[in-house]
Formats: structure tokens, sequence, C-alpha cells
């Protein structure tokens, strides 16, 4: 026992690289800490973010049959950024008439503004339907990013 | 005259507002400021411990604020520096019975005759919280190198952010474990600091003194030999607005000090 510490010492003592290699506890720290930090300063309470993940799942099985239980909404640390990951487990993508009848019916129902934003956008994503039928979709929703970043720059005021 | 009023506070508890107040107030004092501490925590009082006053203490702030004595009559004054004074807190009462508009009241009255008001803040966000910070229009957060006391201090900083009446707040970094840093098992300063995004008013290395001047009920910045209390003084400086370097905490470095650890650790490990 004492000649392998002993050993490890001696060797810790002319090499220090070795523990460089993986993530210190000092990064998983940090790393873990702005995560944390940004879930508290957004007001994203668990329960906003369980409705958030609710509407995903509605607005999106428009156009995929998906595994909705198994869809992940986080924060996550990406880089020097915290972004929302959100990972959608697909089953198979749906077929035109689905999709149609899927957005008629919607259409029928609602008479309000959105309703043509949300075709729009509809539209736009029936096109990339093909690339994005079996990778599960890693998206930032650009306005949680928007939200989240005066109260940054006010902190640093 | 018109004093300052300065809360120390943290959120998360044990991460040495309390130290941090009475040796701030004994350094205060010792470079002949007049100053009087606040001891907001009703029904967990601690900074007379600290200071060696709890044999002193006939009236505390709940009896002021129930008019059984006059303000002047409830402060303790220190048994070395008579420019120093403890308000303390009622040990036998909660959180409630002193309001924000009653500690605001308090602080305005005191800062006529005193230079430094220091407020210590019991731990949470609660009443109690709103209450110390009420009179405030400074703020020190207490804070140590760990994810629990570096979050609940971010909660604290959001706070304070949106109270009108505190004109800013300094960031203190506590019990920081310079071999730790090292050895990239610890945050370092500069990753708090980058976190919380706050400017920072003071660095105090992790102390064993700090327990034996708790024991003795004596703060350690009277001990001028001591890291930490050297540390401590420096923050006074700092409120008195002078410009005073962090002190170098890193152990010595170099190869004979890599020998010495070497030969300490492993002795260490034969045990």
């Amino acid at each position: 026992m004492i000649f392998a510490n002993l050993y490890n010492k001696v060797l810790g003592f002319f090499r220090r690289t070795e523990q460089e290699q993986t993530e210190s506890a000092k990064d998983t720290a940090c790393n873990r800490l702005r995560v944390v930090l940004m879930q508290d300063r957004t007001n994203l309470t668990p329960e906003l973010m369980e409705r958030m993940r609710k509407e995903l799942v509605e607005l999106l099985s428009k156009y995929v049959e998906m595994d909705k239980e198994a869809l992940e909404l986080n924060l996550e640390q990406d880089g020097e950024q915290v972004a929302l990951m959100l990972s959608i487990p697909v089953i198979r993508a749906r077929d035109e008439e689905e999709i149609k009848a899927a957005l008629e019916k919607e259409d029928a129902g609602e008479t309000e503004e959105t309703s043509d934003e949300e075709q729009e956008e509809a539209e736009s994503e029936e096109k990339s339907e093909d690339e994005s039928e079996d990778e599960p979709d890693e998206e930032e929703t650009p306005d949680i990013a928007e939200e989240v970043k005066p109260k940054k720059t006010k902190k640093s005021d | 005259m018109s004093g300052r009023v300065i809360v120390i506070t943290s959120g998360k508890g044990g991460v040495g507002k309390t130290t941090t107040n009475a040796n701030i107030g004994t350094a205060l004092a010792s470079m002949g400021k007049k100053v009087v501490m606040i001891d907001t925590d009703l029904g967990l009082r601690n900074l007379d411990l600290l200071l060696g006053l709890e044999n002193r203490i006939v009236y505390t702030i709940v009896d002021v604020v129930e008019e059984r004595c006059k303000l002047k009559q409830a402060l303790v004054k220190d048994k070395k520096n008579p420019n120093l004074c403890l308000l303390a807190a009622a040990q036998t009462r909660d959180k409630t019975a002193v309001t924000e508009e009653q500690l605001k009241d308090i602080c305005e009255k005191l800062k006529k005759d005193f230079d430094f008001i220091l407020v210590d803040c019991p731990a949470g966000i609660e009443q109690g919280f709103q209450n110390a910070v009420a009179g405030a229009s400074e703020a020190i957060v207490v804070t140590t190198p760990e994810m629990s006391a570096v979050r609940d201090a971010d909660r604290i900083i959001g706070l304070l952010e949106a109270k009108e009446e505190i004109k800013s707040y300094k960031l203190l970094l506590n019990r920081v474990r310079p071999n730790l840093i090292e050895s990239k098992d610890m945050m370092s300063v500069e990753d708090v600091v980058e976190i919380l995004s706050a400017e920072l008013i003071g660095i105090i290395p992790e102390d064993t003194g700090i327990i034996t001047s708790t024991n003795k009920g004596e703060p350690i910045v009277n001990d001028s030999k001591s890291l930490a209390g050297k540390a401590y003084m420096n923050v006074a400086k700092r409120i008195m607005g002078e410009e005073v370097p962090f002190l170098n905490i890193e152990e010595p470095k170099g190869v004979l000090a890599r020998v010495k650890k070497f030969f300490s650790g492993l002795a260490g490990k034969e045990k």
C-alpha cells in the first residue's frame, strides 16, 4: 500500500498533467451552477417548463408522430451559452394527408390572428420535413434567449 | 453625522455572515469610526457570542420596538473599543416581533450618532431578510466557493437588485481554500466572481483561527498575525474607500514547498 502510494506520489510529483485530462470538480461545479442559475434567473418554473413541453408536443405532433412521454425539454450548458435543448424521439413522420387534416381541423377551430403565423410556420416546416424525419431535434428558442439576456446584462451594470 | 447602513447577508446559513459582521465592525471601530451592529436574527442570535458580549445584554431590539427602553439604553458597548456597540436580537421571540418600518426607523435614528450601522441579516429570504434589508442602502453578500452558497447568493443578489433603497452591493468570498483551488477541486475566486458578476470586496481564506476566536468571543481581526484577520481588516479599509490589493492567500510555491508537501502527504497516508 505504502509503496503504491509512494509510486503515485512520485509520478504525480514529476508529471502533473494527468489530472487535467478529465473534467475537474471545479469545472463540473461551474457548469452545473451556470445551468441552475439560468433556471433560477428566468421565471421558468418547473410548471411553466412542463406547460411549454406540453404545448410543444401538441404543436409538433401535427407533423410528426413521436414518443410524447420521452420528449425532453431542458436548459443546458452548450459551451459558453446556455441553450434550450429539445430532444424529440420521432416514431415516424406523418404523411401529407394527415398533416393537411390536422391543419384544416385547426383552421376550422381557430380564427384568431395567431393562426396566420402558425400557418406560415407550418408551411416552412412542411418543406423541411424530410430532413427532420429521424434525427432528434435540438433547437434553441430565440424568445427565451432574448428574455434571459437583458437580465444578465442588468447584472453587470 | 449621517452614517452608512450596510446589511450583511448571504441567503444560505453558515457561510460566515455573523463572523463577517463582528470582524468588519471591530475593524472599522479600531480605525476610529463609531460603529453599531444590529443583530436582526431574532430567536437565533449569535453576534453577541462572537463579540463576547453575551453576559452584558440587558435590553434587545424587541424591547426598543415595544418601548420598554430607550434605543440608547439597549446599545451594549464592546469590552475593548468604546466606539463599537451592539444592538442585540431577542432570543425568545420570532422574526415577526419587529417590522420593516420599525427597523428602518431604528437605522434612521442610529445614523445620527454612528458612522457605520452594520445589520446582521438572518439566513433565508423571508421576512427576516426583508426586515434586515429595509433600512440599508448598501449590502455585502457573503458566500463561499461552494455551489449551494453561490446559488443562494445569486438569489439574494437578484432580490437586492429589485430593491431601490440598496444603492450598491459587493461580494465577500469567505472560506477560500487555496490548496483545493490549486488542485481544481474547488471553484476559484475568479469563477465565483464571473458566475455572479458582482464586484468583490474581500477574499477571506479558511482559517482554523476563526474557531478559537469564536470560542474566546474575540474577533480574529484583533489578531494581526492571522491571515483571515488581515483579510477582514482589508475589507474594512475598502469599505472606507481605500484601494487595497487583495491578499495573496496562496500557499508558498516553489521546489521546497512542493518537496515539503510531498512528504507531509506521505506521512498522512501512512497513518
